[in-house]
C-alpha cells in the first residue's frame, strides 16, 4: 500500500499533528521531569546538579510517607467499595428493563459531574457545623458520633474517600453489567443442570467467567486512585497539618507553594514510578490466580 | 425461562419467597439511587434558598423559590465570563481532538509502515501516564515558551491526553469498515485526502460523537490543568471559578450552591440527552486504557 509517494506523503502527513502534540505536550514533559528531579531549582536562576539528593530528601520526609500511605488508602477503598458494589449492583441490574435502566443512570450521574463540584458538594456535607450529615446525626440521637470529618486527622482520608467511591461506581456497574451479559446462554443452561444454583453458580460460574473484567477493575482502580487529586485539593488541601495529603498534592504543594521546582519534578517522576510498580504487581498477582 | 415456569407449576419454593424478595431488591435498588441522587438534589434545591432558609431547613424544599443567588453568582463570581472561557477552550480542544486524531487513527489502520507498531505502542503508553506527573514539566516547558497562562496552556494539553482515546477507538472503528469503498473513491479519481475528507470522516462520525462527548466533560470538567496553568482572573474557567467559592465567598453558602447550580446544569443536560453513548463511551475509553 506504501508504494507511491503520494501516500507516504499522506500517511506522514496525517500523522504529524498528532505525534507532534502528543510528543512535546505528553512524553517530553515526562523525560523533563525525570531530568529535572536530579537539580535543586526554585524556577529562578540556574538550575543545580544534586544527583539523587531529592530523592533521598524524599524517602527521609514522614510527609512523603503519609501521602503514599493515604493513596494506597484510597486504593484500598476503591478496590473494596467500588468493584464489589458495582458487582453487586450488576447483578441486581442486568436485565434490560425500564426500571433496571433508570437505576442504572442515576448510579453513572455522579461520573458527569466536575470534581471540584463533587468536592464542594461533600465539602458542606461534611461541614462540621451547618453539614448534613453532622445534622442527620444528631437528629437520629447520636449526637455522641457527630465529629469534623474532614479535620480529625484519624478519620479525615477515609472521609475523603467517600465522595471519590461515590462518584466512580458507575463505569464499573457498566462494565460488569456488559460482561456478565456477555455470558453465553449455554453456560448457564450447563450451570442449571449440573445443579448450579445461587452462590454456588455465583461463585463457580459467573465469577470465573468475569475473571478477567474483575482485574480490569483493579487496575482501573490503582490507576484512578493514584490520580486522585482535584477532590482533596477542593476539600482540604492536603490538610490539616498534611494529613490528608496524597502524592500528587504533595508534589503540587511543594512546587506551587514552596517552588521547589526540582524536588517537585523528583515526586513527579516517583509517581510514576509507583503507579508503574503497582499495575505491574496487580498484573502478576491476577496473572497467577487465574 | 422455561426451567422456573416448570418449577412454579410444580409449586416448588421459589416462586412462593421470590416475588416478596425481589420487590424488597427493588426498594433497596431504588433506595441506593436516591442516596447517589441526593447530593445533587441538595445542591439543586440550595441554590433557590436564601442563606437562612439554607442554615435553617437544610432538607426542605426552599421556602420561596429564588434566582438570587444563581443572579449574584453569575455577575460577582464572573460564572458568566467562566461559562465562556471554558467554552472557547472546550471547542477548540475538541476539534483539534477530533480531526488530528481522526486523521492518525486512518493513517494507522490502513497503511502498514515501519513505525506503525512504535507509534501506536507510544500513544497506549499515554493513555497509562498519570496527568499529574506532567504538571511540574508542562508548567515550565510553556512558561519557558510564553504560552502559560493563555487559552492554548489548557487546548494544547487536552488535546495530547485525549488523542490515545480518539486514536484507539477511532482505529477500532475502522478496521470494521471495508476498503472497497475507498478504493472505489480512489478509482473515481479522489487522492487520499479526498478519500479521507469526503468518504472516511462522514463514515466515521459515530465514533466521533462518542469521542466528542467523553472529551467535552473531561474538557468541560477539567481543574487540575487550569488550577495550575491559569492564573489571570479573566481567562479562569469554570471549574477553577467554581473552586474560588471553597474559600472565597466565606459564610455565604447560597451564593456557592448558585455557583455551582449554574456549571453543574451544561453536564447534566448533555448526560440526560446523551447518557446512553456517555456510559458506553465511557466504558470503551477507560477500558482501552
Amino acid at each position: 500500500m506504501l508504494s507511491s509517494l503520494r501516500t507516504r506523503s499522506f500517511v506522514a502527513l496525517a500523522l504529524l499533528p498528532a505525534v507532534l502534540i502528543f510528543l512535546v505536550f505528553a512524553i517530553i514533559p515526562i523525560i523533563w521531569s525525570m531530568y529535572y528531579g536530579f537539580f535543586d531549582w526554585k524556577g529562578l536562576g540556574d538550575p543545580k546538579f544534586i544527583g539523587f539528593k531529592n530523592y533521598e530528601m524524599m524517602l527521609q520526609d514522614p510527609i512523603f510517607w503519609r501521602a503514599l500511605k493515604n493513596n494506597l488508602i484510597l486504593v484500598a477503598s476503591a478496590i473494596i467499595g467500588q468493584v464489589p458494589i458495582a458487582l453487586l449492583l450488576a447483578l441486581l441490574l442486568l436485565k434490560n428493563n425500564f426500571f433496571n435502566r433508570i437505576i442504572r443512570s442515576a448510579v453513572f450521574m455522579p461520573m458527569v459531574l466536575s470534581t471540584v463540584v463533587v468536592g464542594l458538594i461533600w465539602g458542606y456535607i461534611y461541614h462540621p457545623q451547618i453539614g448534613l450529615l453532622n445534622q442527620l446525626l444528631e437528629s437520629i440521637g447520636l449526637e455522641s458520633w457527630t465529629r469534623a470529618w474532614l479535620s480529625d486527622p484519624k478519620i479525615n482520608i477515609f472521609a475523603v474517600s467517600i465522595p471519590i467511591n461515590w462518584a466512580n461506581i458507575g463505569p464499573y456497574l457498566i462494565i460488569f453489567i456488559a460482561a456478565l451479559q456477555n455470558i453465553s446462554s449455554e453456560v448457564n443452561d450447563a450451570a442449571k443442570i449440573d445443579g448450579a444454583v445461587g452462590s454456588k453458580k455465583l461463585f463457580f460460574v459467573t465469577l470465573p467467567m468475569i475473571w478477567d473484567m474483575v482485574v480490569v477493575t483493579i487496575v482501573l482502580c490503582i490507576s484512578g486512585s493514584l490520580k486522585a487529586f482535584d477532590h482533596v485539593i477542593i476539600m482540604t488541601g492536603g490538610g490539616p497539618a498534611q494529613s490528608t495529603e496524597l502524592l500528587a498534592t504533595y508534589m503540587y504543594n511543594n512546587t506551587f507553594t514552596v517552588y521547589r521546582y526540582g524536588y517537585g519534578s523528583a515526586v513527579s517522576t516517583m509517581i510514576i514510578l509507583i503507579s508503574a510498580l503497582l499495575i505491574g504487581l496487580n498484573y502478576i498477582l491476577t496473572k497467577r490466580r487465574s | 425461562m422455561q426451567a422456573s415456569t416448570k418449577m412454579q407449576a410444580a409449586g416448588e419454593k421459589p416462586a412462593a419467597w421470590k416475588k416478596p424478595v425481589g420487590l424488597v431488591l427493588k426498594v433497596l435498588l431504588l433506595l441506593y439511587a436516591v442516596i447517589t441522587l441526593y447530593p445533587l438534589y441538595w445542591l439543586i434545591i440550595s441554590a433557590f434558598k436564601t442563606n437562612q432558609d439554607f442554615f435553617n431547613r437544610p432538607y426542605a424544599w426552599p421556602m420561596q423559590w429564588q434566582l438570587d443567588n444563581v443572579v449574584r453568582a453569575w455577575d460577582l463570581g464572573n460564572m458568566g465570563r467562566a461559562m465562556l472561557n471554558s467554552a472557547i477552550v472546550t471547542i477548540v480542544a475538541l476539534v483539534l481532538t477530533i480531526v488530528i486524531g481522526t486523521l492518525a487513527a486512518y493513517a494507522l489502520s490502513r497503511f502498514k509502515f515501519k513505525f506503525s507498531g512504535v507509534l501506536k505502542g507510544m500513544f497506549l503508553l499515554g493513555m497509562l501516564i498519570p496527568i499529574h506527573s506532567t504538571l511540574v514539566p508542562l508548567f515550565i516547558f510553556m512558561n519557558k515558551i510564553g504560552i502559560l497562562d493563555t487559552y492554548w496552556a489548557l487546548i494544547l494539553p487536552y488535546t495530547a491526553f485525549e488523542l490515545p482515546i480518539a486514536i484507539f477507538l477511532g482505529i477500532a472503528y475502522l478496521v470494521s469498515i471495508p476498503r472497497d469503498v475507498e478504493e472505489a473513491a480512489m478509482i473515481d479519481g479522489n487522492g487520499w485526502w479526498g478519500v479521507f475528507g469526503r468518504i472516511i470522516f462522514p463514515l466515521c462520525l459515530p465514533v466521533i460523537s462518542t469521542v466528542s462527548i467523553l472529551a467535552f466533560l473531561r474538557f468541560w470538567n477539567d481543574f487540575s490543568f487550569a488550577l495550575v496553568f491559569i492564573n489571570t482572573q479573566a481567562l479562569k474557567t469554570l471549574p477553577l471559578s467554581l473552586s474560588l467559592f471553597s474559600d472565597g465567598f466565606g459564610t455565604d453558602y447560597a451564593l456557592t450552591m448558585g455557583a455551582m447550580f449554574i456549571a453543574v446544569i451544561p453536564t447534566i443536560v448533555i448526560y440526560l440527552i446523551f447518557q446512553e453513548q456517555i456510559m458506553k463511551g465511557m466504558v470503551a475509553g477507560s477500558v482501552k486504557g
